[in-house]
């Protein structure tokens, strides 16, 4: 160190000091750093960020960073340039905090957890550094913790079955007569055991939206067909309360196509006939009908049921929320349901809106993209 | 009447199940696995067969795998009958051959019985 300032003078020393205090900063920082000069330069490496890479300081010093460092979405599409948190960052001038992907040296993809600030220097953009970490750990908690969950709902239902299996049977009368007063408390049984089933469900559910752990893996399906697979899943519980469930025809060589994930979809779908079929009266109606669009396909799910009055619209997705018209004739909902759906249909690129009179019905209407961003659209079925 | 099989781990259901379907007059085994499964149609013939899939030693999918619906067993129907609503392994299910998904906490003993006699008359106007 000493012999290395002997060449410079007091000011330069101080300089070299302030500038070596700086490098041996960022050298230090926990995470992965990364500055960059004003055109995504690369200018400055930490150890942790090589070593997360696998990348040598020369590999990277001077070279584009976004040509240099490829990130990937979770479906291991290499993500556009204008969508990079970089790109993102200097355009905005604001930080961009993303989990995404990066693929190392050695063509290892390893997820991370990046943020990235523009540094300004008078309102103008002079560079940016990016500080990311590595949350493989992170990931697999979350997986296992997800996992943990799920199997745990399943334990929790096993005992409800039995619970509601054998209340059911004694109120018609598998073990002989009842009296009324019996079968009265066997049916609020029967009631509290399916709002432990339902509740079970959707905290499942907005356990996993709401940690960021719910895995969406795209695959080409058929619109017409998942909705047909739930509408049978749902037609005991139509039935139940003589509701005419059905989906409205398709053209037969209509393009019913998409890329997305399927059971998501079908919980999207379970989620919204099954409210349709609860907040309808008996001997009504709820229809489900598909519109083929050119880049999404819509489905509307309308009943003849109570409605939603219009003080009410504006916090229908809202957590919690249920309309007094609804909560007077059908104590048992969580006002979840929605909120979950909302959630889904944000996880999957799509869209959800809809139209209630109070007393009419309610029609409600969501898209979905035939193909998430980075993707092609699919081509018909030959 | 029909035969049936119960294929499921939980002995309260399986003995509830037992009751309701023998109630309607069908003849009707329990196994509590599929492997126990496997072993009890090496002797009963059933038309259909009521499957749970999240089973100790064997579950359901890997029953399915042995008992090779698709190809050997095209006649007799397989009801899966779980809790796991909407999962990849439902979605297995029909792909290993499964006929229909019933969810344990959404049914009524009624509706089973319906769910069963509707899908075996189908069986019987097909075959």
């Amino acid at each position: 160190m000493t012999h290395k300032t002997a060449n410079y003078s007091g000011s330069e020393t101080e300089n070299y000091g302030q500038q070596a205090a700086a490098e041996a900063l960022f050298d230090s920082i926990g995470d992965g750093a990364i500055a960059t000069d004003e055109f995504g330069k690369i200018t400055q490496v930490n150890r942790v960020a090589l070593k997360i890479l696998g990348y040598k300081e020369a590999d990277l010093i001077g070279k584009w960073f976004p040509k240099q460092i490829i990130s990937l979405t979770e479906d291991g599409i290499p993500v556009n340039l204008i969508d990079r948190p970089i790109t993102r960052a200097f355009l905005t001038g604001l930080p961009i905090r993303e989990k995404m992907y990066y693929r190392r040296k050695d063509g290892v993809i390893v997820p991370v957890s990046v943020s990235v600030s523009p540094i300004l220097l008078g309102g103008k953009p002079i560079g940016a550094i990016e500080v990311f970490r590595d949350i493989t750990r992170e990931q697999e908690i979350d997986r296992m913790k997800s996992e943990f969950i799920s199997l745990a709902s399943h334990q929790l239902r096993t005992p409800l079955s039995a619970i509601k299996t054998y209340s059911h049977m004694l109120v018609d009368g598998y073990m002989g007569d009842i009296t009324p007063a019996q079968k009265k408390s066997l049916r609020t049984i029967i009631s509290a055991t399916n709002r432990m089933n339902e509740l079970i469900s959707t905290l499942l559910n907005i356990t996993r939206i709401e940690s960021g752990t719910i895995a969406v893996t795209p695959k080409l399906l058929q619109m017409n067909k998942t909705v047909e697979e739930v509408i049978r899943e749902l037609a005991l519980m139509a039935a139940d309360k003589s509701i005419n469930l059905t989906l409205a025809p398709v053209k037969a060589d209509a393009d019913v196509s998409l890329k997305t994930d399927n059971l998501i979809l079908k919980e999207i779908l379970t989620n919204l006939i099954s409210n349709a079929i609860k907040y309808t009266p008996e001997e009504g109606s709820v229809t489900v009908s598909i519109k083929p669009r050119s880049r999404d396909i819509q489905v509307t799910v309308t009943d003849t049921g109570w409605g939603i009055p219009k003080y009410a619209q504006d916090q229908i997705f809202s957590k919690f929320f249920r309309a007094h018209n609804i909560v007077k004739r059908e104590t048992t909902g969580t006002g979840l349901g929605l909120y979950l759906v909302k959630g889904l249909l944000d996880r999957l690129g799509g869209k959800i809106w809809f139209e209630s009179e109070e007393g009419k019905g309610t029609s409600f209407s969501f898209s979905l993209p035939r193909s998430r961003p980075g993707e092609k659209t699919p081509k018909p079925p030959l | 009447m029909a035969n049936i099989l119960i294929v499921e781990d939980d002995k309260d259901l399986n003995n509830a199940y037992r009751m309701i379907l023998e109630n309607e007059g069908y003849t009707v085994q329990s196994a509590y696995d599929g492997k126990e499964a496997l072993k009890k149609l090496e002797s009963f013939n059933p038309q259909l067969i009521l499957l749970d899939l999240l089973m100790p030693i064997m579950g359901g999918l890997e029953f399915l795998q042995h008992y090779d619906l698709v190809n050997k067993h095209a006649d007799v129907k397989v009801l899966i009958f779980t809790n796991m609503e909407n999962s990849p392994e439902v979605t297995e299910a029909y792909k290993l051959g499964a006929h229909r998904c019933i969810i344990k906490s959404w049914t009524a003993p009624h509706n089973l019985s319906k769910v069963i006699s509707d899908t075996l008359s189908k069986s019987s106007v097909t075959a």
